[in-house]
């Protein structure tokens, strides 16, 4: 097994640059390794090895020429398979699109390819990206790869990112995040990952699951080389209209390792109140931890995040139906039983209800405003527990049952109600060696000092770090 | 809120023009009540507060 495989986007783009390994050499040991691991991990739909080579060969001519190069020149990537790819199956892990290839590229496979990365292929995911465990009845669902005995969802909708990113296969990659579907996996397969701002980011030319809570972002097994993706991916762009103009800061600039003087707020009812203790656990020695590098941590507590749920029913159920309603009434037998049900909830949200949502998202966002307006970041677990086996609808906590579904979505979703920057940063294992997931909340397009608290905690840790055995 | 049963949610639903059948809607239903229950647990949302819009003119 090659170390190439393991070394994160950062080194690989400076080693190209240094003419210390060529593209090739790193595309064919990502290719190599897909081959021998995912015929079980199922992270990808589709391969696009000949492509990947092609572009490798392009690359290293490029150095070899004294070419001006991008900041990921020859470093490969993969796309969760919701990102238009000219001429490149789009699935969005679905049956109703098995064969649709788009004639253009997503603006951010745009962006990406721009900055020099190699797209290996096509990610797996939950069906159209309704759902947060990450299950796909069409392509096989992803193994999580820290158990190599028990298959366990590896969390979605990004379950197929998660999945790669986490065994080697591929060294970052993009998920998309409308409930924590970029934040789920990372914290179930010990990645790093960050859902932007609202509009930080452009979403044309992804598939869209809601309009107007979707947000695409990076997922890599560092806050660096997320930091170096979001840079070649964030800012306007003329085909999406929600794009903001704001300048894209120099992220990796912002990684200064300090975060002496940082108001840190740990979010306590509904975040750490109704987490796993282990999780809990985590989250609390994180807090000390960065406490201990000069920061101050006090506990806050948001009283609107409650209605969250509902909220996110009320505007998330009625989009995802608006998009789906024609399959729905003409293909509806091609869709996945789970995400066939869940789409036709949404014909039953009337205008009204839909609008109370809208409404109780501008007061759930001035609220977590308000407490960014005297905290410089929020901490909360990215998820109430570690990964379940596939199949497994509930889960105890204390000495409550619950669904798993809610479990993993209920920390997440009300960022992408009120749109500010979140990551999930490892923060430990549980007692079954599975990964915990640890979010940090930021100020509207202050991704640099979410990214900035995230690195510096894994300067002083080294959960990022560890393999999962199924890889090793 | 009135109840919702079996065949007022098929009437909803033929309304959308989509044709479910007994089973299909018996399992629709107790999702479509905690939808609507949630959303109803809202509350009240003071009448000045408008839409949340995230399209931004930045």
């Amino acid at each position: 097994m090659s170390d190439l495989c393991w070394t994160s986007m950062t080194d690989l783009a400076q080693m190209v640059a240094a003419r210390k390994v060529s593209p090739v050499e790193i595309v064919q040991a990502h290719l190599g390794r897909i081959s021998a691991l995912d015929g079980q991990i199922k992270s990808y739909i589709t391969v696009t090895g000949e492509a990947a080579l092609a572009s490798a060969k392009a690359a290293e001519a490029a150095v070899q020429s004294g070419a001006e190069l991008g900041p990921l020149h020859g470093v490969p990537m993969g796309l969760k398979d919701l990102y238009c790819t000219k001429g490149v199956k789009t699935t969005g892990g679905s049956k109703i699109l098995a064969d649709w290839a788009p004639d253009e590229d997503a603006t951010v496979v745009t962006r990406l390819a721009a900055a020099g990365a190699i797209s290996l292929g096509k990610l797996n995911m939950h069906e159209f990206a309704y759902g947060p465990e990450g299950l796909n009845p069409h392509y096989g669902t992803p193994w999580n790869p820290w158990d190599a005995t028990v298959h366990r969802i590896c969390g979605g909708s990004s379950s197929g990112s998660g999945a790669s990113v986490a065994a080697g296969i591929c060294p970052g990659a993009l998920g998309s995040d409308t409930g924590g579907s970029i934040r789920l996996p990372s914290a179930l397969c010990g990645l790093t990952g960050i859902k932007p701002t609202y509009g930080r980011v452009s979403r044309a030319g992804v598939l869209p699951l809601a309009w107007s809570m979707d947000h695409v972002g990076p997922m890599c097994r560092s806050a660096a080389d997320c930091a170096l993706m979001l840079a070649a991916m964030a800012g306007y762009d003329p085909r999406d209209s929600t794009t903001s103009v704001l300048p894209v800061p120099d992220y990796a600039a912002a990684l200064t390792g300090q975060v002496k003087g940082l108001r840190i707020g740990l979010l306590r009812a509904f975040f750490l109140d109704s987490a796993g203790a282990q999780q809990r656990a985590a989250v609390e020695a994180a807090a000390k931890a960065l406490e201990g590098q000069g920061a101050t941590v006090e506990m806050v507590d948001l009283d609107m995040v409650k209605l969250a749920p509902a909220a996110s029913h009320a505007v998330l159920a009625p989009e995802a139906y608006a998009y789906h309603e024609q399959w729905l009434k003409t293909r509806a037998a091609e869709y996945g039983a789970d995400v066939r049900e869940r789409l036709r909830v949404g014909a039953f949200v009337t205008g009204a209800e839909y609008l109370k949502g809208q409404r109780l998202r501008s007061l759930l966002k001035a609220e977590v405003d308000a407490a960014l307006a005297k905290l410089d970041v929020l901490m909360a677990p990215s998820t109430a527990i570690d990964a379940p086996p596939v199949g497994q609808t509930e889960v105890r906590i204390g000495s409550e049952t619950v669904p798993v579904r809610a479990s993993l979505i209920r920390f997440t979703r009300p960022f992408n109600l009120t749109g500010h920057p979140a990551a999930s940063t490892p923060c430990g294992f549980t007692t079954d060696g599975l990964p915990m997931g640890m979010q940090i909340i930021g100020r509207p397009f202050d991704e640099a000092t979410v990214l900035r608290v995230a690195d510096a905690y894994q300067r002083i840790t080294d959960w990022h770090t560890r393999r999962p055995p199924l890889a090793a | 809120m009135e109840k919702l049963t079996v065949d007022s949610l098929r009437t909803l639903a033929r309304a959308q023009g989509l044709e479910l059948d007994d089973t299909e809607l018996a399992s629709l239903l107790p999702l479509v009540e905690a939808g609507r229950n949630g959303i109803a647990a809202m509350g009240d949302i003071p009448p000045h507060v408008e839409p949340s819009s995230q399209f931004r003119q930045l």
